[in-house]
């Protein structure tokens, strides 16, 4: 036991600033590429689309709350840690709040009279596209 | 020098990782979602494509449109005011015999004639109304309900005596406009290829070395009931209670209203079916999920024979699922189905 921690001070004796920079900068990129490769263990973030724009998609490991502008006014999108949901909405009907909080892969909320599509997509994908 | 080989082939095998083999475009037309998926082309040929197809959409939603300026406005004015309409385009003379031939094949379930019965309902509008009608105008448009087989149509004259008729192809624009993307696709070399109309999907070719999967809404959940594959050429159509309806008094009314009673259809919540490519299975892939969805349920099975539907599904009013022998054995559940829940046909 003496003799391996006395071998481990050799060791840290001999490594220069430049080893250090160089074990320091592999480990940041073994870190830096597990993040954005290995993210989403399920795969899963939020996509949200008005009319024919794609706004972005976004992390369902955060709270946060959007607003989205459409054609009739605002509506807004709550995301509370892994799961989604639309809360306020500028429609009659307000079925889309009604359908409460979505948080499996490929659930949607659609907001036709706002032109809100709002959905759960990852890399494992069910289906290429929705019959409804 | 080798740091730099390094790099390169680190480039090469991550830029593999991030390669897209689909490119996907949707818009809001028709008054719903609609999206082009197209496999294994460059973006800029994808887009092109896509944009082509997007802009017949956009011209088929403006012609047909069946409350505001369209040809179909036209033609309902002039039969309204009894007068004969005349043009030269051929496109809408074969449109409305092709509407005339589906209403007569499925016994006028599929009757694109009842316009104002629509109306009526409230649903000729961006936003229905919250009310009923009135029950006496209802019953009086049901008692003179209008039918396709009394529209005339000689050389360039559309007319009618029955001023009654109030055309509304919301019902069949879809499915002729799938027909037509993939027209315009295979025109322009796109083999591989998913068109999405509100749900109305049409498959081109192959997803690479496998057929599509589509995902088919479940009626009362915000997630997926099943999945199936489209082979090429193969379309999938579902008329359902859950995107177009209102709710009074906790009874719910769709869009399909049932011609042989004036009322929302209401004893199933979907139908599905599912067609072989042929001469225009999109536009049917629209058109005979609504006799499916309409039809009282012990004649929904027999109509499916007699239009040669061999896959369909229907989720009746009470949750309860009726499928064809051909179609489970298409279909790939994503929710447990009790087996006393279901019947095959």
């Amino acid at each position: 036991m003496r003799k391996l921690i006395k071998k481990i001070f050799q060791f840290i004796r001999v490594i220069k600033i430049g080893d250090l920079l160089t074990i320091f900068i592999f480990i940041s990129l073994t870190f830096y590429l597990a993040s954005i490769l290995w993210n989403f263990p399920q795969g899963e973030y939020l996509k949200i689309q008005m009319g024919k724009k794609e706004l972005g998609s976004f992390s369902l490991n955060q709270n946060i709350t959007k607003i989205i502008e459409g054609p009739i006014g605002k509506s807004e999108v709550i995301i509370s840690s892994g799961k989604v949901r639309i809360s306020k909405s500028p429609c009659t009907k307000k079925y889309c709040i009604h359908q409460g909080w979505i948080k499996k892969l490929n659930q949607t909320i659609v907001c036709i009279p706002n032109q809100i599509s709002i959905s759960i997509i990852g890399n494992r994908k069910d289906y290429d596209s929705l019959n409804y | 020098m080798h740091c730099s080989k390094l790099i390169l082939i680190l480039i090469f095998f991550l830029t593999g990782c991030f390669q897209n083999e689909t490119v996907q475009k949707k818009d809001y037309i028709f008054g719903t979602i609609v999206e082009v998926t197209i496999y294994g082309e460059t973006e800029d040929t994808a887009a092109h494509a896509i944009e082509l197809v997007f802009n017949e959409f956009n011209r088929l939603h403006r012609y047909l449109h069946p409350w505001k300026k369209s040809i179909v406005q036209d033609i309902n004015k002039s039969i309204k005011n009894q007068e004969i309409y005349t043009t030269q385009d051929q496109e809408i003379f074969s449109i409305i015999n092709h509407n005339i031939e589906l209403e007569l094949k499925t016994h006028g379930y599929f009757n694109p004639a009842i316009g104002k019965l629509i109306q009526a309902w409230g649903f000729h509008a961006e936003q229905f109304s919250t009310d009923r009608p009135n029950s006496n105008l209802i019953n009086n448009l049901q008692r003179n309900l209008p039918h396709m087989s009394e529209i005339n149509i000689h050389g360039g004259y559309i007319s009618s005596k029955n001023k009654n008729i109030q055309l509304d192809l919301g019902g069949y624009a879809k499915g002729y406009a799938l027909d037509q993307a993939k027209k315009i696709l295979s025109e322009n070399n796109i083999n591989n290829a998913l068109i999405n109309i509100g749900g109305n999907i049409l498959a081109l070719g192959l997803h690479g070395d496998r057929n599509w999967v589509v995902g088919i809404q479940n009626p009362r959940k915000p997630n997926s009931i099943a999945s199936i594959i489209l082979k090429p050429g193969w379309s999938i159509g579902t008329s359902g209670d859950y995107q177009k309806y209102f709710i009074v008094d906790n009874q719910r009314y769709s869009h399909l209203i049932d011609p042989n009673t004036g009322y929302p259809a209401n004893n199933s919540q979907s139908a599905t079916i599912l067609l072989p490519p042929a001469e225009s299975s999109g536009t049917l892939s629209d058109v005979y999920s609504k006799p499916l969805f309409i039809a009282p349920e012990k004649l929904k099975h027999s109509l499916a024979k007699e239009l040669g539907i061999d896959f369909y599904m229907i989720v009746m009013a009470d949750g309860k699922i009726s499928i064809s022998s051909s179609m489970l054995n298409l279909i790939k559940w994503h929710e447990k189905i009790d087996k006393k829940n279901i019947s095959v046909h």
